[in-house]
């Protein structure tokens, strides 16, 4: 009988496998969990990215629940996703944009601010402008701080400015209906 | 109308194996020679339907046939021609393709040379072979038919190869590494033959050895191709990363390795055959747990094919029945396996067997760290990563007593050992090996502890086995007068391929040690006509021009290098971009030796103009992959062997050492 | 010793290694331990965008930020665990390809390390004793049959 179980082993090991195996084939591998929830806005201070003398920090996030969007002209993605973030801020929602540029960089830079400005304003006046306003992080240290990998990336931030949802991919219907709404009720319903 | 007779040509194939799984087996049942005797056509047949079909496949690649959707995909008009044929294996459906055709292949061969074996085990081989074709070819026709058609919208021109595989690596590397993943299908199927017969003696061991070996072999050369394919195409200078899909090749060359010694062992003690057999089943499971993870998009890696869950649930599915199946078959009779030598504790047996252990705790190591990310997300507790930190700690920790075992292992004699008689031999070893570690390594600068011991480990293997071959030729000498050349020459080409192997393993030990340890690499920022010294040679950016190749442009730098004035070498590296892909790629200069690599890499150019230029100095790093060429031409040599062509050799008394009066 | 070692050297046509760079580094910094740390780093850290690449082998763009800060913090003085700690919080566990140690994790070290502790004993006690009853003739012969072939 003992001898039987050792002869077993392998098979048993191997089912036990496979249940992973066949949970692994409809996760995402790449999704995962931002390791900032919960955790209130880091400090920063940043220009806006139209008004560059003018600064922002951290307390800008209190007392109004905010989506906080990362993006730039540069992202194609970006770009799909400004004429649906147009359509939440119309029914009322804060967005406040993320501004980085990929061409505004120390090691290999070659864009003007003034550039980019005329950018922006173009591509918003084309696609929709949703940003109440848009904080420029020069050299992507808030990105970083934020844990932010790429373009778009959307944060929740609750009322108090902590960080409650962190999505990386663009917003679209799906993903705010699945991902955001109840949690956005929520805070909207707290404050 | 070349993809239609293609397809058709599949489905045939598909016809072929199913037959084969069912005729034969039932023959073997019903001891019905007529039945048993379709393996062999039905074998022949499946093979050439599928060469057909390969051909259909590779003419659309010629003919530019661009309603193919696979074509459409992979291949472009402006691709060389020799780009063109290789590009059949360039995506997921055309390298499953291929898959498929080396797996025939192997079924054909034994087929074909499996005259000395009884037919109803070569019978029942075929037919497992048969069942686990049948599995594949529907998989293909079901949810990755390369011969599918874009009518009546199909492009002008295909959307090209992807640059990466447009190389000399990428025209050996997947065939030969398929050769020896599919290979350990052979010695899967003998396994499970002689677990289905309930034949309790060890001559499938003897028999599925050779096919075992070709496998190992070829695995060998597989991986050590894409190491080397990694390390002059990707432009990063690495030869290993340990990414998923690097080890899902490298655990069935781990349990290979496993297998070819423990069936080394069964076949001549008749011991351990049960774990021989578990070993079988796991080389070609770990296979096929390569081919899902690298094909389902479950991992994230470099190197995986576009993802598609359905595909992965029919891999998983087909897992299930093929591993599942014969682990239950094992769990069912691998009880009946009873080993009948007998050994004492030290003799060679126990210290094959214990490298056993090893070489299987490194096949663990290497699966948890594949999926264990995996498990950990899918429980809840986050996304981890394990990468070189962890594995380069833990094989540290495996390879002292995996070496040590490994010069002992051949020294001793089978059943039982003196260890007394041995003590004089290590000490010598240990003596030599010591020293080796110490005198190489004070040239170099920094001393590294790792590179000491890397080195002390490759030297313990290359003394032992010199002085096995030493001890081996000894009685020849003595007794029969020979001189050294003569006794030398009397030795088995088995055993000069054990000799290989090990030193094959030797020197890919010291080529990994002495690189880990000494490579340098620097970052340097270059304007035309910069110097960069690195480890005493001086790098000089000549030029960066624009070029054209035939479908990519380039950016083509031109380096010289010097070395206390003299000229050593000069460099071209390129960064090429291309159109149809909007894809760009690093292009390497390397200047190859035996003692070191000058390997240079353009990047971006920055702001002022200047270039950023990566410079790297790899001492022996071509050690790494000539060692594995050695360990695969040993492989071979142990293949010519005499007694695996000699028909009736397994019932001669004389070698059956239990006849002889072993057995009590 | 060094002289020895002078004369392995030229027979085997080694090199003494040592480095000294005239041209700008890409990551300037002031001594070849920061160096070092910061060339190690970068190859423990992974890419969180990417495929499965480390920093310094990625060209991402955010492969080239964070070598920027990890630059930044080696120069700022900080430790490897600091660094290490310090992308942690920003990127999770999944930024270093070293796992943490939990209780999922940790059977990455005790499965391998108690397969091979069982398997050995498993070795050790399934032996089965030569039987002594042979003479020395007949174990000669048994021998010279065995090493016939490999």
């Amino acid at each position: 009988m003992k001898k039987y179980i050792l002869f077993l082993l392998p098979l048993v090991a191997f089912v036990g496998l496979l249940v992973f195996l066949y949970q692994g084939l409809f996760s995402d591998p790449r999704a995962h969990k931002s390791s900032l929830l919960e955790h209130t806005m880091p400090a920063f201070s940043l220009p806006d990215l139209m008004q560059t003398e003018r600064q922002y920090s951290a307390e800008v996030f209190n007392g109004k629940v905010t989506l906080l969007n990362v993006w730039g002209v540069w992202c194609i993605t970006c770009a799909i996703e400004l004429p649906y973030l147009t359509q939440l801020q119309q029914e009322g929602k804060h967005i406040v944009g993320l501004y980085y540029d990929q061409d505004i960089d120390p090691d290999f830079g070659i864009k003007t601010v003034s550039r980019v400005q005329q950018e922006v304003t173009q591509k918003l006046s084309q696609l929709g402008n949703p940003y109440a306003f848009n904080i420029f992080d020069v050299k992507r240290d808030l990105s970083l701080d934020l844990g932010v990998t790429g373009a778009p990336e959307t944060f929740l931030i609750d009322q108090h400015g902590r960080i409650r949802l962190h999505h990386i991919g663009d917003l679209n219907p799906r993903v705010w209906k699945n991902k955001f709404e109840v949690l956005y009720q929520e805070l909207v319903a707290e404050q | 109308m070349l993809a239609e007779l293609g397809n058709l040509a599949l489905v045939m194939a598909l016809l072929m194996s199913l037959l084969l799984a069912i005729y034969p087996m039932w023959g073997a049942y019903k001891e019905h020679p007529q039945l048993m005797a379709m393996a062999k056509p039905l074998a022949i047949g499946m093979f050439v339907f599928t060469a057909f079909a390969y051909g259909c496949l590779t003419q659309s690649f010629l003919n530019d046939d661009f309603t193919v959707a696979y074509v459409a995909n992979t291949s472009n008009s402006t691709l060389p021609i020799y780009y063109k044929i290789t590009a059949v294996w360039g995506g997921h459906e055309g390298s499953f393709l291929l898959w498929v055709m080396i797996f025939s292949i192997w079924t054909v061969a034994v087929a074909l040379f499996s005259k000395a074996i009884p037919i109803k085990m070569v019978a029942r081989v075929l037919a497992i072979l048969g069942a686990v074709g049948c599995g594949f070819y529907l998989f293909m026709l079901l949810t990755s038919n390369p011969f599918e058609r874009l009518l009546p919208f199909f492009p002008i021109d295909g959307r090209d190869l992807n640059p990466l595989l447009q190389d000399f690596g990428m025209i050996i590397h997947p065939p030969m590494l398929y050769m020896g993943y599919v290979g350990f299908s052979v010695a899967f199927a003998f396994a499970l033959a002689a677990l289905i017969s309930g034949q309790l003696d060890s001559t499938w061991a003897r028999w599925s050895r050779p096919w075992t070996l070709a496998a190992w072999s070829f695995l060998t050369v597989g991986v050590a191709l894409g190491s080397w394919w990694a390390y002059y195409e990707l432009g990063w200078g690495g030869w290993w990363f340990w990414d998923p899909v690097e080890n899902a090749a490298f655990m069935p060359w781990l349990a290979g390795t496993a297998l070819v010694h423990s069936l080394a062992v069964t076949e001549k003690r008749k011991v351990f055959k049960a774990w021989t057999v578990l070993l079988a089943i796991a080389a070609f499971s770990l296979s096929l747990l390569g081919t899902f993870l690298v094909r389902s998009g479950i991992l994230v890696s470099v190197h995986s094919f576009a993802s598609d869950p359905s595909r992965g649930l029919f891999i998983l599915g087909l897992l299930v029945i093929i591993i599942g199946g014969s682990l239950a078959l094992f769990a069912w009779r691998g009880s009946l396996l009873r080993g009948s030598g007998r050994y004492e504790l030290m003799s060679r047996e126990v210290l094959l067997m214990g490298n056993n252990v090893f070489l299987t705790a490194a096949t663990l190591v290497v699966l948890l760290g594949t999926l264990l990310p995996l498990v950990h997300k899918e429980i809840g507790l986050g996304s981890i990563s394990i990468g070189a930190p962890f594995f380069d700690q833990m094989f540290t920790f495996l390879i002292v007593p995996f070496v040590f075992f490994m010069g002992l292992g051949p020294l001793s004699r089978w059943k039982n050992q003196n260890p007394q008689a041995l003590y004089k031999q290590l000490l010598l070893a240990f003596g030599l090996s010591l020293s080796a570690a110490l005198l190489i390594n004070f040239n170099f600068e920094q001393m590294s502890y790792m590179a000491v011991l890397g080195i002390l480990l490759s030297g313990w293997i290359v003394v032992t086995t010199v002085l096995e071959v030493l001890q081996r030729i000894e009685p020849l000498r003595l007794n029969n007068h020979l001189s050294l050349t003569q006794s030398l020459q009397k030795l088995s080409p088995s055993h000069w391929g054990m000799v290989s192997g090990h030193l094959g393993f030797a020197v890919t030990l010291i080529g990994i040690s002495l690189v880990s340890a000494y490579g340098i690499e620097s970052n340097v920022r270059m304007a035309i006509g910069d110097k960069a010294e690195v480890q005493g040679y001086e790098f000089v950016l000549n030029s960066v021009t624009e070029a054209q190749g035939p479908n990519y442009t380039a950016e083509h730098a031109e380096f010289e290098v010097f070395k206390q004035g003299g000229l050593v070498t000069q460099l071209v590296a390129e960064k090429r971009f291309y159109p149809v892909q909007r894809n760009s790629m690093t292009e390497a200069g390397i200047d190859s030796g035996i003692t070191r690599d000058l390997f240079v890499a353009i990047g971006e150019q920055l702001e002022n103009g200047d270039w950023a230029i990566r410079i790297y100095v790899k001492p022996f790093i071509n050690w790494i992959w000539a060692g594995a060429f050695i360990m695969a031409f040993g492989g071979l040599l142990s293949i010519c062997d005499r007694r695996y062509r000699m028909a009736k050799l397994a019932s001669n008394p004389e070698l059956m050492p239990e006849l002889a009066g072993a057995r009590q | 010793m060094k002289a020895m070692s002078r004369l392995v050297c030229l027979l085997l046509g080694l090199q003494l290694a040592f480095t000294s760079v005239a041209t700008e580094e890409k990551y300037p910094f002031e001594n070849a331990q920061q160096r070092s740390l910061f060339m190690e780093l970068s190859k423990e850290l992974r890419c969180p965008k990417c495929q499965n690449q480390n920093l310094a082998d990625s060209d991402a763009m955010i492969a080239a930020d964070l070598k920027r800060k990890v630059h930044e913090l080696v120069l700022a003085g900080n430790d490897k665990d600091q660094v290490i700690s310090y992308m942690k919080q920003r990127y999770g566990d999944f930024v270093y390809y070293q796992p943490p140690v939990n209780s999922m994790t940790i059977w990455l070290w005790l499965l391998p390390a108690l397969f091979i502790v069982l398997a050995l004993a498993a070795l050790v006690m399934s032996r089965k004793k030569v039987s002594v009853s042979l003479d020395a003739q007949q174990q000669q012969k048994i021998n010279e049959l065995l090493e016939r072939d490999k």
